[in-house]
C-alpha cells in the first residue's frame, strides 16, 4: 500500500512537472491552422522558441515572439521560412538522423511554404 | 641531406607550374543594377558594403596580391562562388521588394550572429572588419531600410 501510495505520488509530481515545462515552453503565438501548427510543432518549435537550449535556432527564428517583430521583419522571416523548407534546409539533416521521425513529409512541406507564402502577401496587403 | 633539396625542388617546381593554373577573376564591375546604383544608401553603409561584403557578395572583387596566388587563388575563387549564390549585391535592382527585405533580414542576422564576414576572411584582409559599432549601425539600417522599402511599397 505504501508503494503504491508512493508510485501514485510520484506520478502526480511527474505530470506536474510535465505540465510546468510544457507551460513555459508555450506553443507558436502566431495564429496558424491546425495544421499547419500540427507540422510547425513537431518539427520546428522544438528549437525555435524563446525557451529553446539552442541559441543559434532562436536567434534566427522564434516562434514565440514572430508575431511581435515589425512588419518588413515578419515578411523576410516568413518569406525565409518557405525558402528554407523549400531547399530542404530544415529541419537539420543532423537533427533528423537523430529524430528521423520529425522529417516533413512531402504534404506538410507543401502545406507549410503555401502557408508562409501566404503570410508574406498578408502582411504585404495590411 | 640530398633527399631533402630534391623534394624541396620538386615542391618549388608544383609551386611554379600551380601558378599557371589560375580561376577566373571576378572583375566585371560592380553594374549599373547593385545596390550602390540602385538605392540611395548612407555614405557609412555604403563603405561598409564595399568594405566587408563586396569582395565576395558583388560581381567586383579586389584581389590583394596575396589572394591571386595559387592554392589560396582557388580557395578565393570559391568563396566568391558560394558568396555570390547565397546574395549578389550586383544583382540588386532585380529583386522585388519582398526579396530585398528578405535579404535585408538575413543580412542583419548574420552579421549580429558573426557568422559575417566570415572570420577567416576578415583575418586576413584587416580592412574588412567591423567594428561594434560598426556592426550596429549595419544592423540598425537593415531594420530602417527594410520598413522604408516596405512602406514605399504601399
Amino acid at each position: 500500500m505504501k508503494r503504491f501510495l508512493a508510485f501514485f505520488s510520484m506520478l502526480i509530481l511527474g505530470i506536474a512537472f510535465v505540465s510546468f515545462t510544457l507551460s513555459q515552453t508555450g506553443s507558436p503565438s502566431a495564429q496558424m491552422p491546425d495544421n499547419v501548427k500540427a507540422a510547425v510543432d513537431k518539427a520546428c518549435f522544438a528549437c525555435h522558441n524563446t525557451a529553446s537550449q539552442n541559441a543559434k535556432a532562436k536567434e534566427k527564428l522564434d516562434f514565440s515572439t514572430l508575431s511581435g517583430l515589425a512588419k518588413a521583419a515578419q515578411i523576410g522571416k516568413y518569406r525565409e521560412i518557405g525558402e528554407t523548407i523549400e531547399n530542404g534546409e530544415m529541419p537539420p539533416k543532423k537533427f533528423l538522423d537523430n529524430y528521423p521521425d520529425k522529417k516533413l513529409t512531402a504534404e506538410e512541406s507543401k502545406l507549410l511554404i503555401k502557408w508562409a507564402e501566404g503570410e508574406v502577401k498578408n502582411l504585404m496587403k495590411k | 641531406m640530398k633527399k631533402f633539396r630534391i623534394a624541396g625542388l620538386i615542391l618549388a617546381g608544383i609551386f611554379i607550374v600551380l601558378q599557371f593554373f589560375q580561376p577566373e577573376l571576378n572583375r566585371s564591375g560592380l553594374g549599373d543594377n547593385s545596390i550602390l546604383a540602385k538605392e540611395k544608401l548612407p555614405e557609412p553603409v555604403a563603405a561598409m558594403l564595399k568594405h566587408s561584403c563586396f569582395d565576395c557578395h558583388s560581381n567586383q572583387t579586389n584581389y590583394p596580391w596575396y589572394d591571386r596566388i595559387a592554392p589560396a587563388s582557388w580557395l578565393v575563387a570559391h568563396h566568391v562562388k558560394e558568396g555570390k549564390k547565397q546574395l549578389n549585391f550586383s544583382d540588386w535592382g532585380s529583386k522585388d521588394v519582398i526579396d530585398k527585405i528578405t535579404e535585408l533580414g538575413k543580412i542583419g542576422d548574420e552579421v549580429k550572429s558573426g557568422n559575417m564576414p566570415i572570420p577567416s576572411y576578415v583575418m586576413i584582409h584587416r580592412d574588412a572588419k567591423l567594428s561594434k559599432e560598426q556592426t550596429e549601425e549595419l544592423i540598425a539600417w537593415t531594420v530602417k531600410f527594410s520598413e522604408e522599402l516596405l512602406a514605399k511599397e504601399e
